[in-house]
């Protein structure tokens, strides 16, 4: 069983959890950028929320179905087609050999994901499948599909019976005004305090650097200080970075373990699935929380998504 | 508890504790990873952070339980360092700048080997890529500054030196770091089942080696 790749697109990689545990080795995350979509989109055909999937990112991609099976489109694409014909995203589409799917490019936000009924043989490493691209490690080859790659199956992969659509109130909005949440760094504590308040002033924007690893933001400058002292210490995706430029810089899935500039703030885990939705171009306001209001956002998000995808984890 | 009070700031899911030295954050390392609680704990240079699953602790549960974890950490003593020898060809063809070093730390280029391989380095953190190392030697040494225009490919296995500190490049990456050299050793192996060949406190020493030798490196051979 496979699926060929008749267009890539931009940046189309196999995604599904991240690698945990070895961050301390330098590894980091990667996985899914938008973990609700995928959980989303991984539920429509029976697969367990995490499981690999394609993500696809700003600009459209075409594949070639090359058995019967079911997939699953959730994401910012702005169309889905099979064979030319509009199909919806939210729910399962049986698809036959030969079938062509063509997701449109992300118009708002930024990534979707296909979900497959079969199991992708994506790389295995450290517990993981998922692509971490700067290492070229797991997914396919541990880089992004190109036209004519053509991703296996395994063999004996049921066509599974699932036939769902999501419920209205679980669907995610997709836009390029985001409020993400975030709660005080590290740094913000004593002698960035200002720069945290003033970075809820007004909406970012995203600068043109931005990818997996991180998100460059471009708005008023923050004060930032001049050392450059501080010892290198732990990050993580949602991680909100100031350099001594002033422009604040939004660490994604992808980024290193650790970093030398200061952490003024963290984006809420709640809210962390949203940054896999940001693009050049988006605008981003922050609204800072406090850390018991943030685990309690957390828990009934979770509580909400259980009625319909049963336990879940959102990172 | 330790003499001196750790400082500690919690998000949502993770908790950093700063601590005195590095010996602290190794000994912390040690004594939380005993346990299955967190989903991560990384090490930072004088700091640690402790990563946990929110639906499962809130904050104030990670940092009472990491607190207790801590309190243990004070009677386990981690000297266990372990000694590694790193293989460095420093031939001009794997270190584009050597010369610059060279002239930076006032020596001919001809003794950059030797003095390279007298300084003992401890491994201080792994980060930026899997299995990428800091290193700092306890030696002064005069500030090398980094490269004006970063390179967009450092080869995997290059050593950088900005001074007191270095590195060793795990992957093919870019970088700013100036190259004095580079080993043939793979750095991060995920097929293994310690994946990274160096770990935070371990004591590094180089060698020089030859550029044929560095050619012929057997590749599957562990230290």
């Amino acid at each position: 069983m496979s699926i060929t790749v008749l267009k890539a697109g931009l940046q189309t990689t196999l995604q599904g959890a991240p690698f945990t545990g070895h961050r301390y080795l330098g590894m980091p995350a990667a996985g899914a950028a938008d973990s609700l979509s995928l959980a989303l989109a991984n539920f429509l055909v029976g697969k367990s929320l995490d499981a690999i999937a394609i993500e696809i990112t700003i600009t459209d991609a075409l594949f070639q179905i090359n058995e019967p099976c079911s997939i699953a489109v959730v994401g910012a694409a702005e169309h889905v087609r099979i064979n030319g014909h509009a199909v919806r995203q939210h729910r399962t589409l049986k698809v036959m050999a030969g079938d062509k799917i063509d997701i449109g490019p992300s118009r708002p936000g930024c990534r979707t994901y296909v979900a497959i009924s079969g199991e992708i043989n994506a790389d295995r490493l450290l517990g993981g499948q998922s692509t971490y691209l700067a290492a070229a490690l797991g997914g396919f080859r541990g880089r992004a599909l190109r036209k004519d790659d053509v991703i296996s199956l395994t063999p004996d992969s049921p066509v599974t019976d699932v036939e769902r659509i999501t419920p209205q109130n679980l669907k995610l909005h997709y836009s390029d005004d985001l409020v993400l949440r975030i709660i005080r760094g590290p740094e913000a504590a004593n002698t960035h305090a200002g720069a945290l308040t003033d970075l809820c002033l007004g909406p970012y924007a995203v600068g043109t650097r931005a990818n997996r690893m991180g998100l460059a933001l471009e708005g008023a400058p923050l004060s930032a200080s001049n050392s450059t002292n501080m010892p290198s210490a732990a990050v993580f995706p949602g991680t909100i970075q100031l350099p001594p430029s002033g422009q604040p810089y939004l660490l994604g899935p992808d980024a290193q373990t650790t970093g030398g500039y200061p952490r003024i703030a963290q984006v809420i885990r709640a809210d962390r699935h949203l940054i896999g939705q940001l693009g050049s171009g988006s605008r981003v306001q922050f609204v800072q929380t406090t850390t018991e209001r943030a685990t309690k956002i957390y828990r009934e998000k979770l509580s909400l998504l259980s009625s319909w995808l049963g336990q879940i984890k959102l990172w | 508890m330790a003499d001196e009070q750790p400082t500690i700031h919690s998000c949502d899911d993770w908790i950093s504790i700063t601590l005195p030295d590095w010996k602290a954050v190794l000994a912390a390392q040690a004594a939380l990873s005993a346990n299955d609680h967190w989903t991560e704990i990384v090490p930072g240079l004088d700091s640690i952070a402790i990563q946990f699953d929110p639906a499962l602790f809130s904050p104030d549960e990670a940092a009472s339980l990491i607190a207790d974890q801590l309190d243990r950490a004070v009677h386990t003593t981690t000297n266990l360092s372990i000694l590694t020898t790193i293989p460095v060809c420093y031939d001009a063809k794997l270190a584009p700048d050597r010369d610059y070093v060279a002239r930076e730390l006032g020596i001919a280029v001809e003794a950059l080997p030797s003095w390279h391989a007298s300084r003992q380095q401890r491994i201080a953190m792994l980060g930026f890529m899997p299995g990428f190392a800091y290193l700092e030697s306890a030696e002064t040494c005069p500030a090398i500054g980094r490269l004006a225009n970063p390179r967009q490919l450092v080869k995997a296995g290059s050593i950088g030196i900005i001074g007191r500190q270095s590195c060793i490049y795990s992957f093919d990456s870019p970088g700013g770091w100036p190259i004095i050299g580079r080993t043939p050793l793979r750095l991060f192996d995920p097929a293994k089942s310690q994946p990274a060949l160096l770990s935070a406190g371990d004591t590094v020493r180089f060698e020089s080696i030859s550029k044929e030798a560095f050619d012929h490196w057997p590749q599957e051979v562990e230290e």
